[in-house]
């Protein structure tokens, strides 16, 4: 493997979720134990499994792996970190202010960006702590720090209303306020993950379009401010070997696709030292399967032999039963998928619509995927389905630029520049497709409305709180209508139902749950559950691919018992669901 | 020299931009307060998501709190006492609160860089 020819101290492994990188970060700590080095191994990971893989329980201190000789690892809880952060600054006024007072500090530290600063703190202790950097010679993490993080780190602006007053201008630094970590640790720690003889990032990614495509925005948001050793691992590739000697329809169709995704992938990851890491049978959970993921060894066939039994689960085709509505709400309604990205969500959108058009309902269906070439196919296919395209980057853009003219005419170079890096936080990527989203929105109320996104349950708690969203919907409707706000709108499951799609892994499964929970907090019910590319309802004659079908079992009965109040089942295609025909096939398995 | 001291609501962004309308009043004051400063005026800003404490020790800004809500923030005290309540402060009316002279409002431009009147 490239990416562990003499690996220096510093080891991050990114991607998204469900890619293996808590895997990959697992087998490299443990070769590189195996070959004389003290390793420590850091989890980031909230659903951090790396103890479950070595059978130990590890938790927030250094544990060694007793199994493994020099191994040692630890379990940062970012979520639990953001907690802590959380109970320092409120916990002192709860009963000392006013009930109401307390929720809106609360929801305000609720963001994506708090979790990420709190994260990002941790590390800098171990980036920086130079006692570790004797004890050990590599240090691990399966996480890295997102570009907005580091970039907020190196603003000098920021630093100096930040640090040297105590008091922030840049909205994200606001987390730091409670961490006591100070200016030079924090410049230390940049520093060291800008250094090529120091770190090596690790980029994560399936053979699949848009997982190479979020690890190229990723590599070049990364390399950008400096992160400029970085290495490709594609994970979980199916051995041509499987396509052939199974003869399976299926399992030729994914070697075939994952060529294709591979030979397409984006121009700037392909001077990137690359390595492929076959897929396996089994989750990679004990040393031996550990030892075997980056050894190249190839399962076969052949040792592979427990018969499965797969329940029964309700299709697409019953959901969308469900969702035609009756009395006043049927034949018209909002219906948002939602998920992390490369779960399917586009593609369930082109269902659901395609579904529902094929019923006789008029449907609009609209989406910020910048690749859905699917749609394409789509236009004018079926009499009362209308397709549009929302471009997140265009919108985001415009957004920006409006903002910077308009609001920032004003202001010194100083005060800009901490404008523009408030503009650059996550939140304004959603805001601004949600703009453009709002005014679709408003269609619902005569036909279907699908759409394969929606803003995140701490967004709209923010915006509904600004009131900007009643003075937004009430210029997109005219004068004089009465009007509803989106949160409102999305509050009600007479008039929207949200569904939520994931993939029948431990990963995903477990960040649709966080997503579930977030929108709970907003007052919005999740509909339904979709599990997406599910190989346990494929029926795939693979050997490999039938274990790796046994092994989702668990996670669908989670799913179904657990978290979903309705749940459907999408079995993975041979072909790629493109076309009315096909999206149909996707809603019967 | 009198001190200003501006309590805010809960701010994501101090600058206003996570709304789906970037509060001018916000990016405004955020220069004005910058200007004050630098002119040597004795001022500082609270965010009541990160410094909630001086909120709950001030008993003057906790007894607003409960009467009137966040909703009616900011409030802004000079030297303790309530000077302004339920909008951010103007470049002269920080000029005069502070007590700074008339020779540096002058230096500093006019009341339209940065600020509302101007639109």
């Amino acid at each position: 493997m490239r990416f562990m020819d003499r690996p220096p101290p510093f080891l991050f492994f990114t991607g998204k979720g469900g890619v293996g990188k808590t895997s990959l970060a697992c087998a490299a700590a443990v070769q590189l134990a195996d070959q004389g080095k003290r390793v420590l191994l850091v989890s980031t990971d909230p659903a951090s499994n790396v103890g479950q893989v070595f059978g130990i329980t590890i938790g927030n201190k250094i544990t060694a792996v007793a199994a493994v000789p020099r191994l040692f690892a630890l379990e940062i809880d970012p979520q639990a970190a953001a907690q802590q952060y959380r109970d320092r600054i409120v916990g002192p006024v709860r009963g000392v202010l006013p009930d109401a007072v307390v929720k809106s500090i609360e929801e305000q530290l609720s963001g994506a960006c708090t979790t990420e600063i709190a994260a990002f703190d941790e590390f800098t202790a171990l980036l920086t702590d130079v006692t570790l950097q004797k004890d050990y010679d590599h240090i691990i993490f399966d996480t890295a720090p997102t570009g907005h993080t580091i970039r907020l780190l190196q603003l000098p602006g920021a630093w100096t209303g930040f640090l040297d007053e105590g008091k922030g201008d840049a909205s994200c630094l606001g987390p730091l306020a409670g961490l006591e970590k100070q200016r030079a640790q924090y410049k230390a720690a940049v520093d060291a993950l800008a250094n090529a003889a120091q770190t090596r990032l690790i980029l994560v990614a399936r053979a699949q379009r848009s997982t190479l495509r979020e690890a190229a925005r990723t590599h070049e948001e990364l390399a950008a401010i400096g992160l400029a050793k970085q290495y490709l691992v594609i994970n979980g590739i199916l051995p041509d070997a499987e396509a052939n000697t199974a003869g399976d329809k299926l399992a030729t169709a994914v070697c075939k696709r994952e060529h294709a995704a591979v030979d397409d992938m984006p121009e700037a990851l392909r001077k990137l030292p690359t390595d492929h890491v076959p897929l396996k049978a089994f989750n990679l959970v004990g040393l031996e399967a550990l030892r075997g993921l980056l050894s190249g060894h190839v399962a076969t066939s052949a040792s592979i032999s427990t018969p499965v039994t797969i329940p029964s689960a309700p299709t697409l085709t019953s959901l969308v039963d469900d969702l035609v509505g009756n009395g006043k709400n049927r034949g018209h309604g909002l219906i948002m998928l939602m998920g992390k990205g490369g779960v399917g969500k586009t593609t369930l959108a082109a269902a659901v619509a395609v579904e529902l058009a094929s019923r006789g309902h008029p449907v609009h269906l609209t989406t910020s995927d910048p690749a859905a070439h699917l749609l394409e196919t789509l236009e004018g296919s079926l009499e009362n389905l209308s397709v549009s395209r929302i471009d997140p980057h265009v919108e985001t853009e415009r957004y920006r630029q409006h903002v910077l003219d308009s609001k920032g005419k004003n202001l010194d170079e100083h005060g800009r520049a901490l404008l523009e890096e408030d503009l650059r936080s996550p939140c304004t990527e959603e805001i601004a497709v949600f703009q453009a989203f709002s005014r679709i929105i408003r269609e619902a109320g005569k036909k279907f409305v699908v759409m394969d996104t929606a803003p995140t349950g701490h967004t709209l708690l923010l915006l509904d709180a600004t009131g900007a969203y009643h003075r937004e919907v009430a210029r997109n409707m005219g004068e004089g209508a009465h009007f509803l706000t989106p949160m409102m709108q999305l509050q009600d499951v007479t008039r929207t139902k949200v569904l939520i799609v994931t993939l029948a892994e431990t990963t995903p499964v477990l960040e649709a749950a966080s997503l579930q929970a977030d929108l709970r907090r907003a007052g919005i019910e999740p509909w339904a559950w979709i599990i997406n590319n599910s190989l346990a309802f494929a029926h795939s004659t693979s050997p490999l691919l039938r274990q790796r079908a046994a092994n989702e079992l668990a996670q669908i009965e989670a799913v179904s018992t657990q978290h979903a109040r309705r749940w459907a089942v999408v079995p993975l295609m041979a072909e790629e669901p493109v076309g009315v025909e096909r999206l149909r096939r996707l809603a019967r398995h | 020299m009198p001190t200003i001291q501006v309590f805010e609501s809960a701010l994501c962004c101090s600058s206003g931009v996570c709304g789906t309308n970037v509060d001018q009043h916000l990016v405004d004051f955020a220069a004005d307060f910058a200007w004050a400063k630098q002119s040597g005026a004795t001022i500082e800003r609270f965010n009541l998501a990160q410094q909630p404490m001086a909120y709950a020790e001030n008993a003057v800004v906790k007894a607003f709190l409960e009467r009137s809500g966040t909703e009616a923030l900011p409030l802004i005290l000079v030297d303790g006492e309530v000077a302004l309540a339920g909008r951010y402060p103007q470049r002269n009316e920080l000029s005069r609160w502070a007590g700074l002279s008339a020779v540096e409002l002058e230096n500093a431009g006019n009341c339209c860089s940065g600020g509302r009147c101007c639109g």
